[in-house]
């Protein structure tokens, strides 16, 4: 997949760190791909590679919505939370049948998106506070709907989602890069998606050019809840249980990582899907090859904050304005 | 930036909007799955009266605190304090087992708190049922140390302490009388043993570990690792990775090891919850659980007790958690005057295929 | 030069300063007498900034040396000047809002108990007396924030004096203060001078200058102009002094790219606001502009022209006023939906409040007009490629592609992006703020031709700058504001320097002032 920059060219990205900051999470990716290649045992498999896209679900899921917050300067901490929303609310609707279960799980993202951005929108609070608010008291809601208990989904139809193929490749995988298209498309080529990424890049420009910022902010802000929402769906029907307590826990960090490691820098202005996208398949492959080679887990954590280090350092260039 | 006057409105709806959806709508509209089982019933439960084993110096009346007065159950004030958020199994039936167990001591009355996974509301839960006149406490503590302040006053008071599952690192019969809980190293062992005579002798296993920095984890890890270094020469430990406890994390680790040592053929899970995230991850990779690939773990919870059943799971070592009945058995020796052991370590039985089917009743 | 007995408490000599080449200040020199209050004068860029904050320690002169009490002093910081008894009262108090008033004058030299703690009471009571003895009426056990802007800076000032200051440099004191609290202030000045304190005293409100200040200071583009008694120097003088023009010298004509004869004029106004107000923005504004009329807004820094074109485009939320377009009334304080009527802003910082410095030229020309260029929310490149186009053609921008990003383009052409960005909306109206700022003469040239050459077509055009020469060669017609009030209004022939200055120097009764705009809307 070629790079497809949703924004135009990077400004003066001829230095070693701007060509970095775009490319370096496809390089990153290639060199872990060449290590596996020669150190990891039955690596080069089909078997491994399904393995890998079906982990990388749910992260890249949340990822593709947290890179259009952060597209617009904004950072979305609740995206676990709605997971969660998610996972209890399906139990009690699976009654009705997969689809209600499925579209009240939605609609639980939906206003939490609302919340969050109307908030941040109206009320000018900051996103990493608004939203920090919903990332502890909508796990607390879900758990209140859960009863705090941990449910086994036994609704086949919703368990052959987890597990189902089309062509050979598992449908959620499918969905997920179906999901990637339409946010590439909806950044690069909609008027809503550009004026997101113009009120990322000077809020107060896009507000003197009557840009309608506020409704850009929350739409940007529901979307990333309802992908988180659809993450936490996928979640359910892989487990095959709704368990509230632990689903997504600190998946925010994952997504605001793959973005960034994706070349999205966290000042706004820009939104990398594909960046995003690789970013995500970087992690996880990370992730599986310290498994595979059974690292402890305390290396594997050091290893992980080493990969953020690097990432922020690379992108810190972009803090500074032309 | 402008404020717009629509501004307060809008927040109103929102937040309207919000409690409805999240909380009105979605549970009291709502149509749950019809799934038979279910949660635990442990009417039938096996309750346990007689430890396994007792241990330590022994403690009565006259030597804790500064002495406490003899009483008969029938007129005491019993006071539970619950750890964690009960959001597991685990913790669901223990709160219900010391429930029950009080209801049919017979106390006069039976107070009982959740600290919510909070150290600061557990002391303060502690201190409310003291003031509200507990005659004796039962407490699982969140956490080793930090509950000394709650503690020192119950001593103070001359009500006596018997803490449950977690062991406190401040003296017995000093802040407390007893400790009752379950042996973790010996549940590894047993798990070792359970997955020994499982796969005859030969085996390649990982192990799935609980999470990180846990005593739980390092005792259950240190117990397996032990016993097969002892008695199982032909079984080898091919990976030990976190699952965190976590269903969704078992499920993930088991499918990257399983792929890249597909000569795996037993897993060993820390709990319940990761064992059955390794079965969902075995079934996926097209090979046969309980057969191509067994799976052990500890807890005794009902679903993974269920797949034993099923045939697709191979042991399952309980961690007890229904301490109610040997608690006020405790209590009740203490306060006649017996002396009582430091340590009443709990029974906890195990599940294999020739008993689950009749021990799926009792597991929780 | 000042001929005064006392000696200079403060002494500035030959001070010049440059910023990566370009000269804030060249040989500045400034003598500040005990007991004296000084105005510190001068129009944008003229180097009063930089030059306070020489004395303040914040810069090191590249020449020169400051002075204090006679003794050559380098101080390397802020800190320095402070405790050499040199403080500055900013327009933005800068104290601990949340900590009270006694707190914040006794901060980091609280009294102390026998305990070393903190003695709380003997701290409330020092303040009180501290600010009774300046006959300011203030509980001082309050946090600063619940006291009023004027209790504040008051509480500053107290500060700077009890810290044993011998130079006070206040910075528009005035700019965000009841008349009541300038009232308060003006006799708090006249305690600290009988005490001889020197004040600095740096304001846009001619009238305040001349009722506090007896000796007065004028920079112009980083040089000395004038120095001296300021009750000697007739108004008229002084704006002439600031505004770079001497009184007698005629306007000059043929300085700028505009067309000498006038617009034509229809009757009908295309564009009427009235009754524009915001408390301590602008006070009544009232404008109308016919179509293909240039209509210039005359005044100095501080006057409040910005404040009103953002008010007529709704990027500032008005107390009270109505713009109507065509008699038809726009909503006000709604940027969308005075576009949507045809009115449109360039505004004056065009880094912070125009471009969009990672999209491209061809995105940041189609940006307003984005929604009318696409098809079911997708956009069309080929609708905005053909607008793009013409625009760059027409406008002569000069950009590699129109990929490219505009934030690598010159001033001069990022300034014409952003006249495209609003022409792609055929607007009525355009409100233009500093058009010419920060650009090369090529493209000043360029963009006043196409001011003129948009008038001819039909467009009403609101037009502020700076400079003199393009506000009143370009305007058909000009409203002049002092203090963001409407002071007067200029006809045709009538728009000259003189009746410029005229008007600006008319004096105006004090107290009654409603406070002009601070001075940060409209530094560049």
């Amino acid at each position: 997949m070629a790079e497809a920059t949703v924004t135009s060219a990077p400004t003066r990205s001829t230095s070693v760190s701007g060509w970095l900051r775009v490319y370096g999470v496809y390089a990153a990716l290639v060199v872990v791909l060449v290590i596996n290649l020669l150190f990891t045992d039955n690596f080069f498999a089909v078997d491994n590679f399904r393995i890998q896209l079906v982990q990388v679900v749910p992260v890249l899921v949340v990822a593709l919505g947290m890179a259009l917050v952060i597209g617009t300067e904004g950072i979305d901490l609740s995206v676990g939370a709605v997971m969660a929303l998610a996972a209890a609310v399906i139990p009690l609707w699976l009654g009705y049948g997969v689809v209600p279960a499925v579209l009240v799980a939605l609609v639980a993202g939906l206003v939490v998106g609302l919340v969050n951005g109307g908030v941040i929108a109206f009320i000018g609070v900051q996103p990493i506070v608004a939203t920090l608010a919903l990332m502890v008291g909508g796990r607390g809601i879900a758990l209140v709907i859960s009863g705090e208990q941990l449910k086994s989904i036994q609704n086949q139809d919703l368990r052959s989602l987890g597990t189902a193929e089309v062509a050979g490749i598992p449908l959620i995988v499918v969905i997920a890069a179906v999901l990637a298209v339409l946010v590439w498309l909806l950044v690069s080529s909609t008027t809503y998606g550009r004026q997101l990424v113009a009120v990322g890049g000077n809020r107060r420009a896009a507000e003197l050019s009557g840009l309608p910022v506020k409704r850009v902010l929350i739409t940007a802000y529901v979307l990333c809840a309802l992908l988180a929402s659809i993450a936490g769906v996928i979640g359910v029907a892989r487990a095959g249980a709704s368990v509230p307590s632990t689903l997504g826990n600190l998946i925010e960090l994952s997504a605001i990582t793959a973005v960034v490691v994706g070349g999205t820098p966290l000042s706004g202005g820009q939104v990398r899907v594909w960046g995003t996208v690789a970013g995500a398949l970087l992690l996880q492959l990370i992730d599986a090859t310290l498994i595979k080679h059974d690292v402890p887990d305390s290396y594997s954590q050091i290893v992980q904050a080493v990969i953020i280090v690097i990432a922020v350092f690379v992108q810190r260039g972009k803090g500074v304005r032309s | 930036m402008p404020m717009s006057a629509r501004a307060p409105r809008l927040r109103l709806l929102l937040s309207g909007l919000a409690i409805l959806a999240l909380t009105g709508t979605a549970a009291a509209c709502g149509k749950a799955e019809d799934t038979g089982g279910g949660s635990s019933d442990s009417s039938a439960a096996q309750q346990v009266v007689e430890p396994a084993d007792q241990n330590g110096a022994q403690c009565d009346l006259t030597q804790y605190g500064g002495g406490v007065k003899k009483l008969d159950l029938k007129d005491a004030t019993v006071g539970f304090s619950q750890s964690e958020k009960e959001d597991n199994p685990f913790r669901i039936a223990e709160t219900k087992s010391i429930g029950d167990a009080a209801k049919k001591a017979g106390v006069k009355k039976y107070i009982h708190t959740n600290a919510q996974t909070q150290l600061s509301k557990q002391i303060s839960d502690i201190q409310d049922m003291l003031a509200q006149g507990v005659d004796a406490l039962i407490v699982a503590p969140l956490n080793s140390d930090g509950l000394e302040p709650a503690l020192n006053a119950a001593k103070a008071k001359g009500v006596p302490v018997l803490t449950v599952d977690r062991k406190l690192t401040s003296g017995a019969c000093d802040t407390y009388v007893s400790f009752l809980g379950s042996n973790f190293t010996e549940q590894g062992q047993r798990a070792a043993d359970q997955l020994i005579k499982g796969t005859g002798g030969k085996a390649k296993v990982a192990i799935l570990l609980g999470a990180s920095g846990n005593n739980v984890t390092t005792e259950r890890t240190k117990g397996f690792v032990d016993e097969i270094k002892a008695k199982g020469s032909g079984i080898d430990i091919v990976a030990q990775q976190t699952g965190e406890f976590a269903r969704d994390k078992g499920q993930q680790v088991t499918e990257q090891l399983l792929q890249s040592n597909p000569d795996i053929t037993a897993i060993y899970a820390e709990n319940d919850e990761m064992g059955l995230g390794a079965l969902a991850a075995i079934q996926g990779s097209g090979k046969q659980a309980g057969k191509d690939v067994q799976i052990y773990s500890v807890d005794g919870t009902r679903n993974a007790v269920q797949e034993i059943v099923n045939g697709d799971y191979n042991g399952v070592v309980e961690s007890n958690p229904r301490f109610g009945p040997l608690a006020f058995q405790t209590l009740e020796q203490f306060l006649s005057g017996e002396k009582v052991y430091e340590n009443i370590v709990i029974k906890d039985t195990e599940y294999d295929p020739d008993n689950a089917e009749d021990g799926l009743s009792s597991a929780f | 030069m000042t001929d005064d007995v006392r000696p200079p408490v403060l002494q500035a000599q030959g001070i010049t300063k440059v910023f990566g080449g370009v000269r804030a200040l060249s040989g500045v020199d400034f003598a500040l007498g005990e007991g004296e209050a000084h105005a510190l004068v001068g129009e944008n860029g003229a180097g009063k900034s930089t030059l306070i904050k020489v004395l303040t320690g914040v810069h090191r002169p590249d020449e020169g040396q400051v002075l204090l009490g006679g003794e050559p002093r380098s101080f390397g910081r802020p800190l320095d000047a402070q405790q050499a008894g040199i403080s500055t009262i900013y327009q933005e108090v800068n104290l601990i809002p949340l900590m009270s008033a006694a707190q914040n004058v006794y901060l980091g030299r609280e009294p102390r108990t026998s305990f070393g703690l903190v003695d709380t009471r003997a701290m409330e009571r020092d303040a009180r007396e501290l600010l009774d003895s300046y006959g300011i009426d203030v509980d001082v056990r309050r946090p600063l924030r619940t006291l009023g802007l004027g209790a504040q800076q008051m509480v500053a000032l107290a500060r700077a004096v009890s810290i044993d200051a011998r130079v006070v440099i206040m910075d528009e004191p005035t700019s965000s203060l009841e008349p009541r609290e300038v009232r308060t202030l003006f006799e708090v000045i006249a305690r600290l001078r009988e005490q001889g304190i020197a004040i600095v005293y740096v304001s846009h409100r001619m009238d305040e200058l001349y009722e506090v200040c007896e000796k007065v200071t004028v920079l112009r583009d980083g040089r000395l102009v004038h120095t001296g008694d300021l009750a000697d120097l007739p108004r008229l003088e002084l704006v002439a002094m600031m505004l770079g023009r001497t009184t007698s010298e005629m306007s000059g004509s043929g300085v700028t790219e505009f067309g000498e004869e006038a617009h034509t004029q229809a009757a009908e106004p295309v564009l009427v606001a009235e009754h524009l107000t915001r408390k301590h923005e602008i006070e009544d504004v009232a404008l109308s502009v016919r179509p293909g009329e240039v209509l210039g807004l005359g005044g100095l820094l501080g006057a409040g022209r910005s404040e009103t074109l953002k008010a007529v485009a709704g990027a500032m939320p008005l107390d009270r006023g109505q713009v109507s377009l065509d008699g038809k009334r726009v909503r006000s304080g709604s940027v969308p939906a005075a576009i949507r009527a045809g009115v449109v802003l360039l505004p004056e910082d065009r880094k912070a409040e125009g471009i969009i410095p990672n999209l491209s030229v061809r995105e940041n020309i189609v940006l307003a007009a984005l929604p009318r260029l696409s098809r079911f929310g997708f956009t069309s490149r080929r609708k905005q490629d053909a607008v793009v186009r013409t625009m760059m053609e027409r406008l002569h921008i000069k950009a590699s592609s129109p990929e490219q990003p505009v934030a690598e383009l010159s001033g001069g052409n990022q300034q014409k992006v952003m006249i495209a960005r609003w022409l792609a909306m055929s607007p009525r109206v355009l409100l233009l703020d500093e058009p010419t700022r920060g650009i090369d003469v090529g493209a000043k040239a360029e963009v006043q031709a196409l001011i003129d050459e948009l008038a001819r077509e039909g467009l009403g055009i609101v037009l502020v700058s700076s400079e003199l020469e393009e506000v009143i060669e370009g305007a058909d017609r000009m409203v002049v504001l002092k203090d963001g009030a409407v002071v007067a209004e200029l006809n045709g022939e009538e728009i000259t320097e003189e009746r410029l200055m005229a008007a600006l120097s008319t004096e105006t009764a004090l107290p009654a002032d409603p406070g002009a705009p601070p001075e940060e809307a409209s530094r560049g």
